[in-house]
């Protein structure tokens, strides 16, 4: 039970509370105006923050905007942290898919501004060589996890869970889409959420 | 308040997921307030939900984002590491010439051993240093790779979201009369193709998915049904491609042919979504 609520609050279940409280502090003296407390939350997230931009909107140019957005708002608005609400790597996190849904809407209400996702990604710029290996691959090792469970569901849960929240589109898009109703759009998200759910956190040891 | 709550439990998975449109969300979280079931059945929604953003594949930004970052909203450059002290001048004036000479042997020494350590360490920082930079060269191709993935699984489920994206429902042929299928095709994106009711498929032999359209017909890909005959696949199609007037689905020997050879037993016309 305890594991259950604590995993609730870290965002991701086993997060360790001494990264978390690290986090804290760093952002604390980020929004007391204090740089080396940004550039250590942005050398422990940055990365993530990138990938989930970069996973929603698909354009390099566009991923670092979003990633330099939410580090901005750290920087101004640390102090608004509430850690009832999760921890500070989900408080980024979630920041940074909404700014990137923003993003990815707005270009889709402009036909014109549709990206040219094909000869814009170029892999001119060599990613940034790793500064900590160990950590790194302690991160692909949970995402995995994270991809498996997700792998794992029916087609059209995991679909309708993806489009969500990697997509931006509301369950009233999704149905239209999908061309289900509304309320099986509904369950499949709450099953596949559920499967999800009992996937990460009661395979915790 | 009983019927606000049949009406608006469902609505839990899409809130943590973000899925609810403004006015929909509003309803929820004023409901939410006096609704300790609804509260409950979110926190266990978001433990599910809170994961997601790790399942992305993990990219490096470029280190000049750092920089930028730092320097631009910081207003700082990159925190230097502390100065390193100031190396203190030894006093030697004034010292009897003997002590001189003795202090110099014993530096002499000292230095000789020391350089034999520090040998002894250079090569093991060396080893340590093809050792990390091994490391890093794994690291760069599993990036590489990653953003690759990262891409695909953009592109099939971005299908569904895209704005050109196309529907193609297509009917089961006389040898596979209770076949149906649909596909969904975007240009940039590619095509998502989900099928039912196909007959097993006969040894040595696979289903072969086409693109028809004004010059040759397309191959998307090749199809090997489950059990049932279902299945959903997502395909890439070269974004050059005409505009399709048709999409395919043919029996053709395993690997797949360049040009459909077989029998067809799907076949459908695109229709505007």
């Amino acid at each position: 039970m305890l594991i259950w609520l604590f995993a609730a609050v870290a965002g991701f279940p086993g997060r360790s509370s001494e990264s978390q409280a690290e986090d804290r502090r760093s952002l604390q003296r980020a929004a007391s105006g204090d740089s080396a407390g940004l550039a250590a939350l942005y050398d422990r997230h940055g990365r993530a923050v990138y990938s989930l931009a970069i996973r929603i909107l698909g354009d390099e140019g566009d991923a670092e905007e979003v990633t330099q957005d939410v580090f901005a708002q750290a920087w101004r608005r640390g102090g608004q942290y509430d850690e009832a609400r999760g921890t500070v790597a989900a408080w980024l996190l979630v920041m940074a898919r909404t700014r990137a849904i923003d993003r990815f809407r707005a270009r889709r209400v402009r036909p014109e501004g549709r990206v040219q996702d094909d000869d814009g990604m170029t892999l001119q710029q060599l990613p940034a060589t790793s500064p900590d290996v160990a950590s790194e691959m302690m991160a692909a090792e949970r995402g995995q996890r994270v991809r498996q469970a997700l792998e794992a569901l029916p087609f059209l849960q995991r679909v309708a869970i993806e489009l969500a929240y990697f997509e931006g589109l509301s369950q009233r898009e999704i149905a239209e889409r999908l061309e289900q109703p509304l309320g099986t759009v509904k369950t499949r998200m709450r099953l596949g959420l559920l499967k999800l759910r009992d996937a990460l956190v009661e395979g915790q040891p | 308040m009983n019927t606000a709550h049949d009406e608006l439990k469902h609505d839990a998975a899409a809130y943590a997921l973000d899925a609810l449109e403004a006015a929909e969300r509003a309803a929820f979280e004023a409901h939410l307030g006096s609704c300790a079931e609804c509260a409950a059945d979110v926190r266990q929604m978001r433990l599910a939900a809170g994961p997601l953003p790790h399942a992305v594949p993990q990219v490096s930004p470029p280190p000049s984002l750092r920089a930028r970052i730092l320097g631009e909203i910081a207003g700082a450059a990159a925190p230097a590491s502390a100065p390193a002290p100031a190396m203190v001048a030894g006093e030697t004036r004034g010292l009897p010439a003997w002590l001189q000479i003795a202090a110099m042997l014993a530096i002499g020494a000292g230095v000789f051993f020391y350089a034999q350590r520090m040998q002894a360490r250079v090569s093991n920082l060396e080893a340590q240093l093809r050792q990390a930079q091994t490391l890093v060269a794994a690291a760069e191709r599993q990036t590489l790779e990653a953003r690759n993935v990262a891409f695909r699984a953009q592109s099939a489920m971005g299908v569904f979201a895209a704005p050109d994206v196309a529907r193609i429902d297509l009917a089961g042929q006389p040898v596979a009369q209770t076949a149906r299928a649909r596909a969904l095709w975007s240009r940039a994106r590619g095509m998502v193709f989900t099928v039912s009711n196909l007959p097993p498929l006969p040894p040595g032999r696979v289903y072969q998915v086409w693109v028809v359209t004004s010059q040759a017909p397309v191959s998307a890909g090749l199809l090997t049904p489950d059990a049932s005959g279902g299945g959903s696949v997502y395909f890439e199609t070269p974004v050059d491609i005409l505009p399709p007037t048709a999409v395919a689905v043919t029996l053709e020997p395993a690997g797949g042919v360049p040009a459909p050879t077989g029998a067809m037993y799907l076949v459908g016309k695109p229709s505007p979504l």
